[in-house]
């Protein structure tokens, strides 16, 4: 346990020297204000531009507009960056051999995996409640009268889908060696989640409906109850995928 | 966008021009502090950081930036 | 019992048998020195007492405790000292070690203490930069320090000065004959005057077994020649001794260069008294007349061949 929090102290040290704290939360932030001013500002730019005589009836943006560019980028765009920056996550410490002193002082590799992974759940939660909370703000502000439903729960998806991604991404830099290796393994997780969505009966079970069925969610042509589903199963395989990781990185000749 | 749009939207779009200021500024003061990059030189880096906003930073700090 | 034993120790990597049944025992409060050329298994053995990589076959015992392979709480009485040691570039030296006490579990009083201490043992006291801009040297010397941090009973050193130059090897030397008071230190190296310099205690690792274990003065002793060399006044006196036909013996064989003569003697019982009497016969009266002394590194040679 003194391990563990030793190494999550180094690990949350080593992202803030490393600026890659600071990326994650500016990039969020940075979607997080965009998201609702986009919304906004699109339309009524597109429609000053039109000239005179020519009219095109621009639908008003709602806050729906709002939070379906919040959704597109955190999941597009800031997933990806995430995973890009967790990449290296153990390819750096194995390949220099950094980990090696820290084992052999009784460091155990339990702890270590699990550091990672408490680290990069953190960061990742830290994340979307920033970029969460200033869309949030900013669409109050912009359209105070706009309602959506369901939106704790979606965040909630979009939040789940991410730790999820990240126990797939832990389990890929356990079994690869390199970065690249990690990365690419990651990608084919996610494309194998898309192939199986083609089975229709598998798509309620399936963890990538959480990113992909949420506008139905905040618009409510989903019922919420139908993703119960996917919930259940992503956490359990990021359950399995961690504790893999732990069981195949407590083996690993190092 | 004519005048009183940005007038009216001004208050909301400063946050967003600190942000990448800051980390713009963080960077070049990176940049410029040290000199080692795992490639590229000191002058290409700093123009990538002050004229791409965010995604030049980025790139520095994830691609460009050598071991400290 | 000794600190560290090592038992039928078989490892190999695809078609290549690294370690071929070692048999090895540490005793406590010893410099060990492990010899061996490169690629001879020194790190593979090192490795395996760490639990790093998995034997085949075999035992290694730690302070009387079993090592297992992957979560090993002996680790506990380690210090390691990698060959290369690599550190978070972006710590100092200070920050390093206090992140060492907290994984140990030393406390925070402790820590500094003994970061002090030894920060000051290994010549980093006022080194305030980070651990990025260390010379290979100095990064030695931190591994020297992170590696007796928790003071641990067995301090093993996989190859400290190989990397190094003469004024920093004679630094990383000098500290580990320093540490031998408190702890067992394990070196590997294949710089042969390394081992005589600290060492009390050799092993030579060779085809994936010991070809020579003992303390430094057994190991001479067992391998001492029964042989002399002898200088004379001039080239002359060297030629009528070499060619002396009381030295056309099978069991003898005579080499000379210039005015020094080599004389070796194998299964016989002759010794120093036959050439002395040779000498006497003759009145000559050499210059020199001294008992052939193994070096380390004729020994090696010998036993690696």
């Amino acid at each position: 346990m003194t391990g563990y929090l030793a190494f999550l102290k180094k690990e949350i040290f080593e992202y803030a020297k490393t600026y890659k704290l600071l990326i994650l939360l500016v990039v969020f932030a940075v979607f997080g204000i965009t998201n609702p001013l986009v919304a906004k500002l699109l339309p009524e730019i597109l429609g000053s531009l039109v000239a005179d005589g020519i009219t095109i009836t621009m639908p008003k943006a709602t806050a729906y507009d709002a939070w379906t560019q919040f959704f597109k980028n955190a999941t597009q765009m800031g997933l990806i960056l995430t995973v890009i920056l967790f990449s290296g996550v153990l390819s750096s410490e194995l390949s220099k051999g950094t980990l090696v002193i820290l084992l052999t002082k009784g460091l155990s590799r339990t702890a270590v995996i699990l550091a990672k992974y408490t680290c990069m759940a953190l960061l990742w939660t830290a994340s979307i409640a920033l970029c969460f909370g200033l869309t949030y703000v900013y669409t109050h502000y912009l359209f105070p009268a706009d309602k959506v439903s369901n939106l704790p729960f979606s965040v909630f998806c979009l939040w789940l889908f991410g730790m999820f991604l990240l126990a797939v991404l832990l389990l890929s830099a356990v079994l690869t060696k390199s970065s690249y290796g990690c990365l690419l393994l990651t990608g084919a997780a996610v494309v194998a989640c898309l192939l199986v969505n083609i089975i229709p009966a598998a798509h309620r079970y399936n963890p990538i409906s959480l990113v992909t069925d949420k506008m139905g969610l905040i618009k409510n042509t989903i019922a919420v109850s139908s993703l119960f589903g996917a919930v259940f199963i992503a956490f359990l395989l990021a359950l399995l995928f961690v504790s893999l990781a732990v069981l195949i990185f407590r083996k690993k000749q190092l | 966008m004519d005048l009183a749009m940005l007038r009216e939207y001004l208050p909301l779009l400063i946050p967003l021009v600190i942000l990448q200021f800051a980390l713009g500024i963080t960077a070049l003061i990176h940049v410029l502090r040290h000199p080692a990059y795992r490639f590229g030189n000191k002058v290409m880096w700093v123009i990538i950081v002050v004229f791409i906003q965010i995604i030049g930073p980025i790139i520095y700090f994830t691609l460009g930036r050598g071991e400290d | 019992m000794g600190i560290l034993e090592i038992n039928q120790l078989h490892k190999r990597f695809g078609q290549h048998e690294v370690l071929k049944g070692l048999e090895m025992d540490v005793p406590e409060h010893s410099i060990f020195g492990l010899v061996g050329q490169n690629g001879a298994g020194k790190t593979t053995t090192m490795k395996i007492i760490l639990g790093l990589l998995k034997p085949d076959s075999g035992s290694v015992t730690v302070c009387g405790e079993k090592v297992a392979y992957g979560e090993t709480k002996t680790n506990r009485h380690i210090g390691f000292l990698p060959d290369v040691p690599e550190f978070y570039g972006y710590m100092t030296a200070r920050e390093y070690l206090k992140l060492c006490g907290e994984i140990t579990g030393l406390s925070q009083t402790k820590t500094k203490v003994r970061s002090e201490e030894l920060l000051e043992l290994v010549g980093l006291k006022n080194e305030k930069k980070r651990i990025g801009s260390f010379s290979r040297g100095m990064k030695q010397r931190l591994g020297i320090a992170q590696a007796l941090l928790n003071e641990p009973k067995l301090l093993i050193c996989d190859e400290p000065t190989s990397s190094l130059d003469p004024i920093g090897r004679k630094e990383i030397l000098d500290i580990l004959l320093a540490a031998k008071g408190k702890t067992t230190v394990l070196f590997s190296t294949h710089i042969l005057s390394d081992v005589e310099r600290i060492c009390d205690r050799i092993a030579v690792l060779h085809g994936g077994k010991l070809a020579l274990y003992g303390t430094l003065a057994e190991v001479k002793q067992r391998h001492r020649y029964n042989g002399f060399v002898l200088e004379f006044e001039n080239v002359e006196t060297a030629a009528i001794f070499a060619k002396s036909k009381e030295l056309q013996h099978p069991s003898i064989s005579t080499t000379r260069s210039g005015n020094t003569v080599t004389v070796l003697l194998t299964g016989c019982d002759l010794d120093g008294h036959f050439f002395l009497d040779v000498l006497a016969q003759k009145r000559i009266v050499p210059l020199k007349f001294v008992a052939l002394e193994p070096t380390l590194e004729s020994l090696f040679l010998e036993v690696v061949q």
